[in-house]
């Protein structure tokens, strides 16, 4: 039953992915909506995904018996992630050693960050992580070294070096030991996705965790837990012990940042400094611990112990089997005047569900995210305390509230709903206008064929793709249909008469005289990912200014009046 | 399904001015890596979106058969010389090939275009930029006006991260921690001292147009006229060789002046007659304008 149902989606994802399981791909389109609303063809780009890293790259025809020619390249740019027997010359950035449990021997190993392009004062350099299995006692930070037999490894579409016990380092520039780490303190919320930093903060939450080796050989002993400063607060996990209480204050010199999903954390490890700071004007426990309230725009897939206050503005109950056993699930929307996104309650609720909408604070949920869309997770009904009347005005309707972000906010940030955004509209694509959806899937046919379902007689349709730009960002806009007539001016059937008129094209011109290189706000939801940032925009406007005032406005502005 | 798909490049807004006199380029090492012009102002743009009066287009033969059509733009600030060849789709041909019809029955067009940015270099090292234009429409002055304060404001804001390096120290970790574009940094290192004033000058004038103050921005040259009457076609025919041969020296020109083949080569290749510009150089030379400081060598001759 659930097979067939997706099985057009089943066969597209098997075109990618030949070795996938087609019961449990289609698995995978029902969860998507089932379970959350996502009907198939929105869920596509997601599954894909899955099973695209699932399977094995395809080893390439010659085998191991084919001469390996040895790659020498000057920048890490040029290196893909199936190259063996690198030869290049890098800036050795840091060097840390670790302990690390190798086939029941204990080793050590080295790893850090090195950069290309070492000898080009000022020119563009690139930074990948290392992981040197040797180690080699020659490698030092702030050296200049050529690295000869080295190995690209990528991992979830990130690189790095893997410095084999075969290759050979040379020394091309002694390590002027410089300290990686500047020892100016950054602010948290000023911390990189990546790098060693230095950082002062007050430690908010500190609880002793395991790490379990996934393939079985023990733990590891770590401690988790959550630094403030008045600009924000970040999660640590420290591989040594960790014994200051909560509410020290301390310094760290030397932490790695390394994300997890889109959520940046600290990790302390044998280089890493930490000492107690004396700081009288620092904020104290209280105040910090009000600060880690955090509102919908600001959560990020895979945040650990989030506060904040939310509306909860639609639930529904599922239930589901596992193990023979019957389980329920609440999933729904929520709103706060920055945005809105879904929460998963896995508790019974502590309202009633026909009592919507109400408020609620929500302590220590986690953040997952699907097709980019932040989801709270809340075990436990605990974690819900019941509100009168929420912090904003009451009286705003978040259930149609579109939020404003800059489009550079969008681009960066997570995948929105009820957002709004502005920026010059700088290409009308050829593909705008009248369009055929494949009857079963939806999906726009090139030719009277869909790319899934193949020949297709195609139920007609109407959108605009545009690309709007604004301060060196780019995102690409659908228009739906009622927007695109709206903004038009026109309804369907003037609309047909302009484009018998014109022609397809020519229609497509007509809409590029209308508009562009002229301001647009759009709005809708956003869509974010490694392809880019795309609106699905069910509003759209053109945006009229008077030039002549604005002319004046900026004379004002600039001085020139 | 495409992986790892080279991500779009955003469009800038560049007047001109910058655009023209802009003499460095940046390219990754990959095959398909997007290939840059960074500006004096640290703009770094693969893509642009220029506007402007379509001042000359027209059909030429290429050596190899093909034809192109050459044209140029002109905002308040100097002019963008583009192109559109084979290489583009078939609409932007088509609707380059009715723009120079109407343009040779002397209709006024103020056009905007979204471009790609093209750097190219002689054989004698001159360096000039130019446009490919994507995609282009024929605008409304209330448009275009908009489009030219939207232009101002990116420039300004470029000129404000500008004047702010100047208190930074030289280093990409410098920039970075102040939020200042590394190309920035690229372009002080590359263009040394740059002279803000004329990029003021560029701002004023095209806030008068803007507010619909023509005359206040008539200063010659470049005259530049919305269309809105029936004289604005006048700067079609406007800039002849004289005025091209001017401009091309002062942006050659490094201090000894810039050679006669250099001149003519660049001449012929934006469609001037070489007889001609080499007419001109001579009676340039005799009223004054410029000078031959040695022979083959021509530089503007310095004013009073």
């Amino acid at each position: 039953m659930a097979s067939d149902k997706y099985a057009d989606y089943v066969q597209a994802v098997q075109k990618e992915c030949p070795e996938a399981d087609a019961g449990e791909i289609a698995e995978a389109f029902a969860k998507y909506e089932e379970e959350f609303y996502i009907p198939p063809q929105d869920a596509m780009r997601s599954v894909l995904r899955r099973f695209q890293s699932g399977t094995t790259p395809t080893p390439s025809g010659g085998g191991s018996t084919t001469t390996r020619q040895t790659k020498k390249v000057a920048n890490l740019s040029e290196l893909t992630g199936s190259d063996r027997d690198v030869e290049i010359e890098v800036a050795i950035v840091s060097h840390n050693i670790r302990d690390q449990m190798i086939r029941g021997e204990e080793k050590q190993i080295a790893f850090g960050m090195l950069e290309d392009n070492p000898w080009e004062e000022n020119g563009q350099r690139t930074r990948w992580d290392y992981k040197d299995w040797g180690p080699h006692a020659n490698l030092a930070a702030g050296s200049i070294v050529r690295i000869e037999g080295a190995s690209v490894n990528e991992y979830n579409g990130k690189m790095s070096l893997n410095i084999n016990q075969s290759t050979r380092i040379v020394v091309l520039k002694e390590g002027v030991a410089t300290t990686v780490s500047s020892n100016d303190p950054i602010d948290i919320n000023n911390i990189p996705k990546e790098g060693y930093i230095c950082v002062v903060g007050r430690v908010l939450a500190s609880r002793p965790d395991q790490i379990h080796r996934k393939d079985g050989s023990g733990s590891i002993d770590v401690v988790r837990g959550r630094l403030a400063d008045d600009t924000g607060t970040i999660g640590f996990l420290s591989w040594e012990p960790f014994d200051h209480e909560v509410g020290t204050l301390v310094k760290v010199d030397g932490a790695q940042v390394r994300s997890f999903r889109d959520t940046p954390e600290l990790n302390f490890g044998r280089t890493t400094r930490i000492e107690v700071y004396h700081d009288a004007n620092f904020a104290d426990l209280e105040t910090l611990s009000q600060n880690t309230l955090t509102n919908v725009a600001a959560l990020r897939d895979g945040s650990r112990d989030v506060d904040a206050i939310v509306q909860i503005t639609e639930m529904t109950k599922r239930t589901f089997d596992r193990d023979g056993e019957e389980k329920f699930l609440w999933s729904g929307q929520i709103a706060d005047p920055t945005g809105r996104c879904r929460i998963s309650i896995w508790d019974a609720l502590p309202f009633d569900e026909n009592e919507l909408p109400v408020t609620v604070q929500v302590k220590g949920a986690r953040v997952r995210a699907w097709q980019g869309i932040p989801d709270i997770t809340v075990d436990s009904a605990d974690q819900l305390t019941m509100l009168e009347t929420p912090p904003w005005d009451a009286e705003m309707d978040l259930t149609n509230h579109a939020v404003d972000v800059k489009l550079t906010d969008v681009v960066a940030g997570p995948s929105r709903v009820g957002m709004k955004t502005r920026g010059m509209l700088v290409s009308v694509r050829e593909d705008s206008g009248f369009i055929k959806r494949c009857t079963d899937c939806r999906r726009v046919l090139r030719d009277g064929v869909c790319f899934d379902c193949g020949e297709n007689e195609g139920t007609e349709d109407i959108r605009l793709r545009l690309v709007v730009d604004d301060d060196g960002v780019t995102a690409a806009v659908l228009v739906n249909k009622d927007a695109s007539l709206a903004v038009l001016g026109m309804d369907q059937e003037q609309m047909r008469s302009k484009v018998e008129e014109v022609g397809d094209l020519g229609f497509v011109q007509y809409v590029r005289e209308l508009m562009l290189g002229r301001q647009i706000s759009v709005s809708g939801r956003s869509i974010v990912d490694d392809q880019g940032a795309m609106v699905l925009a069910d509003g759209f406007e053109l945006e009229e200014h008077d030039a002549q005032m604005r002319a004046s406005e900026l004379r004002t502005q600039w001085g020139w009046a | 399904m495409e992986r790892a798909r080279i991500a779009r490049q955003p469009a800038h807004l560049l007047l001109a001015s910058e655009f023209g006199s802009a003499t460095l380029h940046e390219k990754g090492s990959g095959e398909y890596d997007p290939s840059f012009v960074i500006t004096k102002l640290g703009a770094k743009v693969n893509r642009i979106v220029a506007a402007g009066l379509l001042e000359r287009l027209e059909l030429r033969e290429t050596s190899n058969g093909s034809s192109l059509y050459q044209g140029q733009l002109r905002d308040p600030t100097g002019l963008h010389y583009f192109s559109v060849g084979e290489y583009n789709s078939e609409m932007m041909q088509e609707l380059a090939h009715q723009w120079t019809e109407r343009l040779n029955d002397g209709e006024p067009l103020l056009v905007m275009m979204t471009s790609k940015t093209r750097w190219y270099q002689t054989d004698e090292g001159a360096v000039y930029t130019s446009l490919r234009p994507e995609e282009a429409c024929v605008v409304k002055r209330e448009v275009y006006a908009n489009w030219l304060l939207d232009a101002c404001q990116a420039t300004m804001a470029r000129m404000n991260q500008f004047t702010a390096s100047l208190e930074v120290e030289p280093t990409l970790d410098a920039y970075a921690r102040t939020g200042l574009p590394a190309s920035l940094l690229a372009a002080r290192n590359h263009y040394g001292e740059v002279d803000l004033e004329p990029f003021n000058l560029n701002l004023m004038q095209a806030l008068d147009i803007a507010e619909g103050r023509i005359e206040a921005a008539t200063t010659p040259p470049p005259v530049m006229t919305l269309p809105d009457g029936e004289d604005a076609a006048a700067s079609g025919d406007g800039p002849g060789v004289d005025a091209f041969l001017l401009e091309a020296i002062g942006h050659l020109d490094q201090g000894e002046g810039v050679t006669f083949d250099t001149l003519l080569k660049n001449a012929v290749a934006r469609g001037f007659v070489r007889e001609v510009a080499e007419a001109k150089l001579d009676d340039m030379l005799d009223t004054g304008v410029l000078e031959e400081p040695r022979f083959g060598w021509f530089r503007l001759a310095p004013s009073e």
